[in-house]
């Protein structure tokens, strides 16, 4: 088979950060070629240079064994090759079609606009035919469930003209059920003579539905093999590149009940929560999984007492009514919180570490009074947590938060909300976009909370970080918990149970 | 560059991907793909390809310094080109702007005497600033306070010895109180702040005429201003021609230090600035510091403008406030909203100010032309941001 | 009757500058650049427009020279937003006090200022500027007024009918999007900010070319920010906030017809009016609670394409 694409010794930094070193990569006409790798191994910026939309500080890239050098997303168009990426490039307001129309050839056609929506939807109707599945090209792509607006992301690229096919993450937003449909559509592609890129977390899809894969790992592209005759021990080995263990979880018997939600419901339009019923007692993590956009942020946020419209009840065991109370009044109950988007609800990227970790006390008079702050003890709490939580990368505790990696930015953010021992512990996807060593880290930090007695509620879409670390497992699919299983809890049920309810 | 502004379309584009293109995909065996690269770019972004922009998180402190001062001595450099296109002798201006206004003894007491209000002002919009709030009202609420000072003068209210701080007092509060509304909007109704506070800043122009055109007509001249404030009324010269303005304006600086930089509540303001809803998510009360930090400018712009009219003109004037708005914006922004770096800041307005009187005096240019200079320094420090906060990197050479 | 009739006459000629300038805010706004600099850029039409009348004497000209010179300047604002990305609002501000410095500046220096026009009037729209009541009202009105209307309908065909349009649109609503899709987002908000410029400028040179007839330093008088406003209150579309001029024009023009008719104002309250109403129509669009709806999604952000994703 012919060589489709080839990108030999990419080098891309971000700030300094190396994000790509060397990296080499390449993909035939129909295969289905896996790029595998931990978050933040260099998959996608790697991608995003084959798609034109980073350009590389050093390195080649080959077209059927012709030297390239794109200019941009529309130069890839041109040469054919097409990204749906893990956040979807998509105008919400617009309709299908006029997304589609956006960067298609058939828009710089002579012609009124109305007759090439109108060829643009006729477009739309028969590839999503041929390919299996119904869209509607005039409906908004707000109204558009996830996994609808993936199938615009692809007809998109389709209908440009893509034949090579460059996948990133595909299934993150999907169900299993949903993603093993997806995946299999675009084997069919390959099988048709495009070479599709699949890029993934995901060992069991390489297992499935990769022809090749190439494994990629602190920027740096460590091999190609067939996943077919690798063992899947040693994908695991070249991907996260030394064994890890995993924190083991041994099962307690826990508490009483320490956070009782009953009936939320946000008032407002939309379905973001639509009854929530819970516990969560003390001395257990609580897992809630579902994919993502089910009501779990909206979850998150009423627990953190951010503004919205909400009926029911959320009692806090001893201190009443958490509904009422005010963001400071929840520290005050000893809730630790470590939200999904780190550097929008967790973290002031602008400010110094000490102010970042001493802001958590603060209210509580531990760093001075109203009239004099004192920041001397706050430096030092700081410098004691730092070094406690093993945060690395602080080289004054007066620099930047937004100086830290990924990792130490979480566990500056742990350090903090643990600096009291909490009662009650919100983990929304604590490592997302953490490293293997990182997310170890993290997940025993939550442990042993668990142990200390405090009660923790762990939302993550991400199936095996809440299989492995949850006492209890919820799943939440349109707003509300729709099954429950106890540890040892099946995949398969869990996974069943996320489509049921859809 | 400009032909490549039109979205044109090449040849070998057509044949790319006609409307049934999918099917043929599907279809079609490996497709031959024609790449006669490196072809030039369609479509060059701003910032051309050949360098690429990214994000710096930090930059030494040195580096930022001569940034900004590359950028601050820019912006003199064209305003000096204007000047002398304006007609000064290019030997004139060096003595007009630097040894004529801060070496004259005369001149720098002017200066000084300008000063008091351009840092009361400054503080004004840097505490304002502080808490994301545009506060564009800095004009208005000057008004608001010097009308109220000059109704406690105009009434007689109070004994003579009370009179001063109850001037002080009244321009405080009338500050505050029409900064309130814009700051109840923005906090209730999210109404957009910049558009309401210089809404106001016309409709307290206008009533500023209502009044001096009207009932509050200097009844000896019959001029459009108020009477003549009192002896008493007026902010005592300390000494050596010092007026005791400056001393409020630097006590006032102190307090705004204290406030911004001692206290709680400037880490919390500090949280609102840098990220307002990861501050409310631990607990920093967001809606009352903004509430708080928009009072206290509204309140010190208020104060700037009894300054102006109880320590300068001595009556309420029709125009005493033009050209203190964007000085104050300006001198927040120069001094990142540090209090003490906006004393500083402000003074400099200050000399600029007294030297463009004399400008006007001496050489009739208008003395538009220092608002004129005052918006190319921010243009100019505004723009060299770009390189503190981006590193610009050669992209990979040709052939790749 | 007289005065009604009058007041309608008049009504146009004062909505005009609020409906260009608008309409080139929405312009640039849809394509994701928050344009606060339309104050001054109407200064720059207006200063251009008076300075070229007073030059060349023909209004043609006049009003080509203030839209050309609007757009010059709005270069500046666009290098500081596309280029370097300065916050907008700032650079917004900078370009107000920019114009307003330069402009007044200027007007002084070449003795553009208090110079007034003469010979610049109605235009009787055929015969059909004689029919009753309606003839005085709709076709006794100068060029411009005419000429409003049809650039209104070229400017919604073109955002709501055209590719170009659509492009522009998507590039202020998720400019990630447009520029996966190969557009390029700074080219596409450089020309709008260029093009909504050029009409800002023709609002700034018809108040000073039709309406004053005359140039005085800062004579918008804060029209730009009421425009600013105003598209807010019209949800970024070009048919509500002509309504909405349409609104500032008659109350603007009631007030001389009600002093003309005898009635007794305060001279300085009746001029806080326009302000008022801006305050007043801000609040209730906020209680109106429409939210962000028409409100671009990108609006005021910079684009970067390269921050570590």
């Amino acid at each position: 088979m012919p060589v489709a694409l080839q990108l030999t010794g990419i080098r891309k930094t971000f700030d300094g950060f190396v994000a790509l070193d060397n990296a080499a990569f390449s993909a035939e006409w129909g295969e289905v070629h896996a790029l595998l790798g931990e978050n933040g191994a260099g998959k996608s910026s790697l991608m995003n240079i084959a798609a034109g939309l980073y350009a590389p500080e050093a390195g080649q890239m080959f077209l059927d064994d012709n030297p390239v050098r794109l200019a941009g997303p529309s130069d890839a168009a041109r040469h054919h090759i097409g990204m749906v990426h893990q956040h979807f490039k998509l105008v919400r307001p617009f309709t299908a079609a006029e997304n589609i129309l956006l960067g298609n050839p058939i828009s710089r056609e002579d012609g009124s606009y109305r007759s090439k929506l109108r060829r643009m939807e006729t477009a739309i109707r028969e590839t999503a035919a041929e390919l299996g599945f119904e869209l509607d090209p005039t409906k908004r792509v707000a109204q558009l469930s996830v996994a609808e607006q993936q199938r615009v992301e692809i007809l998109k690229v389709l209908l440009a003209g893509a034949k090579i096919l460059i996948l990133d993450e595909p299934a993150a937003v999907l169900t299993d059920q949903e993603s093993e449909r997806l995946l299999s559509t675009v084997a069919q592609l390959a099988r048709r003579g495009s070479a599709v890129i699949l890029v993934t977390h995901k060992m069991a899809d390489v297992k499935t539905y990769a022809d090749r894969v190439t494994v990629m790992r602190g920027g740096r592209t460590i091999d190609t093999v067939d996943p077919k005759v690798t063992q899947a021990a040693e994908l695991v080995r070249l991907t996260v590149g030394e064994a890890i263990t995993s924190p083991k979880r041994e099962s307690r018997t826990p508490g009483e009940v320490r956070l009782g939600v009953r009936e939320l419901k946000s008032s407002g339009a939309g379905i973001a929560l639509n009854g929530v019923n819970l516990q969560v007692r003390a001395g257990e993590i609580y897992g809630l999984a579902g994919v993502g956009g089910n009501g779990q942020g909206e979850l998150a946020n009423a627990i953190m007492g951010l503004p919205a419209l909400l009926d029911g009840s959320m009692e806090l065991e001893g201190l009443g009514d958490l509904k009422a109370a005010s963001t400071s009044e929840r520290r005050e109950m000893q809730i630790a919180t470590i939200p999904a988007d780190r550097y929008g609800l967790a973290l002031a990227g602008g400010l110094s570490v000490a102010e970042n970790f001493g802001i958590g006390q603060v209210h509580a008079g531990r760093y001075g009074s109203f009239w004099k702050l004192a920041k001397s003890k706050m430096e030092t709490d700081a410098k004691e947590a730092v070094k406690a939580f093993d945060v690395q990368g602080v080289r004054s505790i007066r620099q930047k938060a937004a100086l830290l990696s990924g990792g130490n930015a979480q566990k500056l953010v742990i350090s903090r909300e643990f600096s009291k021992a909490p009662k009650l512990v919100l983990a929304h996807s604590p490592s997302r976009g953490l490293d293997v060593r990182a997310s170890a880290e993290v997940h025993g930090r939550l442990l042993a909370a668990r142990d200390a007695g405090a009660a923790v509620l762990l939302i993550s879409e991400d199936l095996d970080e809440v299989m492995s670390l949850a006492d209890r497992i919820g799943v939440m699919v349109r707003g509300r918990i729709v099954a429950e299983f106890p540890q040892p809890a099946s995949r398969q049920e869990i996974g069943q149970a996320m489509v049921d309810h859809a | 560059m400009s032909d490549a502004l039109a979205p044109e379309m090449t040849g070998a584009l057509a044949e790319a991907a006609p409307p049934g293109a999918a099917p043929a995909v599907i279809d079609a065996a490996p497709p031959a793909i024609e790449t006669e690269a490196p072809r030039r770019p369609r479509r060059m972004p701003l910032a051309s390809r050949r360098f690429s922009v990214e994000i710096r998180q930090l930059m030494a402190w040195q580096w930022q310094a001569l940034i900004l001062a590359i950028a601050i001595l820019a912006g003199m450099a064209i305003s000096a080109a204007i000047l002398i296109a304006a007609g000064i002798a290019p030997k004139d201006l060096l003595n007009e702007f630097v040894v004529q206004t801060f070496f004259d003894k005369q001149n720098f007491e002017a200066v000084l005497f300008q000063a008091a209000p351009m840092i009361l002002i400054g503080l004004a919009a840097s505490i304002a600033f502080r808490a994301r709030f545009w506060n564009l009202g800095l004009e208005g609420q000057m008004i608001c306070g010097a009308i109220a000072a000059t109704t406690v003068s105009l009434y007689e209210i109070g004994p003579e010895a009370t009179r001063l701080p109850l001037m002080f007092a009244a321009a405080f509060c009338a500050g505050l109180l029409w900064a309130l509304g814009p700051a109840l909007l923005k906090l209730r109704l999210s109404v957009n702040e910049i558009i309401s506070t210089l809404m106001l800043n016309y409709v307290a122009s206008n009533f500023l005429l209502h009044l001096v055109y009207g009932a509050w007509k200097d009844p000896k001249d019959g001029f459009p201003h108020s009477a003549e404030f009192r002896v008493f009324e007026r902010l005592p010269e300390l000494m050596h021609g010092l007026s005791s303005a400056i001393l409020l304006a630097l006590i006032v600086a102190l307090v705004a230090w204290w406030f911004v930089d001692i206290s709680r509540a400037g880490l919390y303001l500090r949280f609102v600035n840098s990220n307002p809803r990861m501050a409310h998510a631990v607990g920093v009360p967001v809606r009352k510091m903004t509430l708080a930090a928009v009072l206290l400018s509204g309140a010190l712009a208020g104060v700037a403008g009894f300054v102006v009219v109880s320590g300068q003109e001595g009556r309420l004037t029709q125009a005493f406030y033009s050209g203190y708005g964007f000085s104050g914006i300006l001198i927040a922004f120069l001094a990142r909203n540090n209090p003490l770096a906006a004393s500083v800041v402000a003074i400099l307005i200050a000399g600029l100010f007294v030297t463009g009187r004399s400008l006007q005096v001496f050489y009739q240019i208008p003395f538009s032309m220092v608002q004129l200079i005052q918006a190319i320094i921010v243009i100019c420090v505004a723009s060299s941001d770009f390189f503190i906060r981006h590193r610009l990197r050669p992209v990979a050479a040709k052939g790749v | 009757m007289e005065v009604v009739l009058n007041w309608l006459a008049n009504s146009p000629d004062f909505a005009v500058p609020y409906a260009l300038a608008a309409l080139g805010l929405i312009l640039s706004e849809r394509s994701g650049v928050l344009s606060l600099g339309a104050e001054g850029l109407m200064l720059v039409g207006a200063l251009i427009g008076v300075g070229a009348q007073l030059a060349f004497g023909a209004e043609g000209i006049s009003l080509f020279l203030a839209m050309l010179a609007a757009s010059a300047v709005s270069l500046l604002f666009a290098m500081m937003v596309i280029v370097l990305r300065v916050n907008q609002v700032i650079a917004g501000l900078a370009l107000v006090f920019f114009c307003q410095g330069l402009t007044s500046l200027l007007g002084t220096l070449l003795n553009w200022t208090n110079q007034a026009l003469t010979g610049i009037g109605a235009v009787p729209f055929g015969a059909m500027a004689d029919w009753p009541v309606v003839g005085h009202i709709l076709f006794n009105q100068n060029i411009i007024v005419y000429l409003t209307v049809p650039i209104f309908i070229l400017a919604t065909l073109f955002l709501n009918r055209s590719t170009t349009g659509l492009r522009l649109r998507a590039v202020g609503e998720n400019p990630q999007a447009a520029d996966a899709a190969g557009l390029s987002v700074g080219w596409y908000r450089l020309g709008a900010i260029v093009a909504g410029a050029a009409l800002i400028g023709l609002a700034g040179a018809y108040m000073s070319v039709y309406s004053t007839k005359l140039w005085v330093a800062g004579m918008t008088g804060g029209r730009g920010w009421i425009a600013v406003g105003l598209v807010i209150f019209a949800r970024w579309s070009p048919w509500r906030a002509l309504a909405g001029a349409l609104l500032f024009g008659c109350i603007e023009a009631l007030i001389p017809q009600l002093a003309a008719a005898g009635v007794k104002l305060p001279q300085y309250f009746v001029l806080m009016t326009p302000y008022v109403v801006t305050l007043g129509v801000m609040v209730w669009v906020a209680m109106a609670k429409s939210g962000h709806d028409g409100e671009p999604g990108a609006l005021g952000q910079p684009y970067v394409r390269e921050e570590r994703g």
